[in-house]
């Protein structure tokens, strides 16, 4: 695993044979699995990411991943206990998961209008979890190392932008009080070459 | 150029646009009720059988230290409240006595009208503790009510803690329903739901 990062830090610092950077922003839908599917058991449809990549070959980038994504789940009122305690009300759980990726992709048909890619992402991935109810609040947060790999598509759209689609699971190694936390993704937006 | 402002503009818009959708918590009073409770898992509960309450609820307010007089929630309103809780004790074994006939606990029903918690250590003392002076310490488990917030605590007044005052063995709060106007649908609704999820009260 470390070699691999060394790889990734080694390559984005790579300036040869700079083709062109592209820079990708995408809306993201996320379906949680794992402990994270276990405290909000909802799909997100509220997420972004943005990416920069350099191309160090014509079918090879390199660069980061920023991102966000917020699971949500509001629960009907219950009775849930923590040791002596019980608490009854409706219960609204929130997670918010923040990647930071360093990130490289390999193209199939670069230069092609339909270029479809794999990529991996390394990195971590910020936790921020808390539940309401009525005026407590629970709150845990954990920073995971973090892996990601993702399939995609980018589809020409006009000289230089190119609208991109793809599939992402990130995973969160354990950390903190917090288990793994995992979840996939689907991504669509824009690739703007520059 | 061109495609840069594109894509800056494109991110801001996705910005704006997903932290305008971040998801949203209650929406009314109602969906803020709470019924908390907590107990001492040492206790046991199943070997008493009387208990003995005020008659009034008092309102916590802090205005006592400045001295002035006690405020309790009106007669008809404490009736009703206080006539649920009787119903819920008897449900689990409990027989009401007067304070004078030696009960096994004392139970004490509040209003919280302050987010201090500290103006409850002497309250009770100064106010029905009268019948057990020295006995005005009421552990706050949380940090701190709510305003609207009812209170009620079962003392076990012969356990003794290391400071010398009574230890408090079980704490039911419900937030939310003593706000506005009297809602007795809701206020038994909440009682009978501090009970019901305490079911190692029951002596019976």
């Amino acid at each position: 695993m470390k070699r691999i990062f060394v790889i990734l830090l080694f390559l984005s610092g790579t300036s040869c044979a700079i083709a062109q950077n592209t820079v990708l922003v995408q809306y993201s839908m996320g379906v949680p699995t794992g402990d994270l599917n276990d405290f909000v058991g909802s799909a997100s449809f509220r997420g972004f990411t943005v990416d920069y990549r350099k191309m160090v070959q014509p079918n090879i980038g390199v660069g980061f991943e920023l991102g966000w994504q917020v699971f949500y789940d509001a629960r009907p009122f219950d009775t849930y206990s923590i040791g002596n305690l019980s608490y009854s009300a409706k219960q609204w759980r929130y997670n918010n998961q923040f990647p930071g990726l360093v990130a490289v992709d390999y193209y199939m048909h670069p230069g092609e209008r339909i270029n479809p890619f794999a990529g991996l992402g390394l990195g971590t991935m910020y936790s921020f979890r808390y539940t309401d109810m009525a005026q407590f609040r629970f709150q845990e947060t954990a920073w995971h190392f973090a892996l990601r790999p993702e399939i995609g598509v980018l589809i020409e759209a006009s000289p230089g932008v190119h609208f991109a689609v793809s599939g992402k699971y990130y995973h969160g190694f354990e950390a903190g009080d917090l288990e793994a936390q995992s979840y996939f993704a689907l991504t669509l937006g824009f690739d703007f070459a520059r | 150029m061109e495609r840069k402002s594109r894509a800056i503009a494109f991110i801001g818009a996705l910005s704006i646009l997903v932290s305008g959708c971040y998801p949203r918590g209650p929406e009314d009073s109602e969906e803020l009720e709470i019924v908390v409770t907590y107990f001492n898992d040492a206790y046991d509960f199943q070997s008493k059988t009387t208990y003995a309450r005020p008659d009034d609820i008092v309102i916590i307010t802090g205005n006592h230290l400045e001295g002035e007089d006690p405020v309790f929630i009106p007669n008809a309103t404490a009736t009703l409240i206080l006539d649920r809780i009787d119903e819920n004790m008897d449900k689990l074994g409990y027989q009401k006595v007067d304070v004078s006939e030696d009960p096994d606990l004392l139970l004490t029903p509040a209003a919280w009208e302050t987010t201090t918690i500290v103006y409850w250590y002497d309250y009770w003392y100064w106010w029905w503790g009268g019948y057990y002076p020295g006995w005005g310490y009421y552990p706050g488990y949380f940090t701190s009510y709510s305003s609207g917030t009812l209170v009620m605590g079962l003392i076990d007044p012969a356990e003794v803690g290391a400071n010398g005052n009574p230890v408090i063995q079980w704490t039911g709060a419900i937030n939310g329903i003593l706000t506005g106007s009297y809602d007795a649908s809701r206020i038994n609704k909440a009682l009978d739901q501090a009970f019901d999820q305490s079911p190692y009260l029951s002596s019976n």
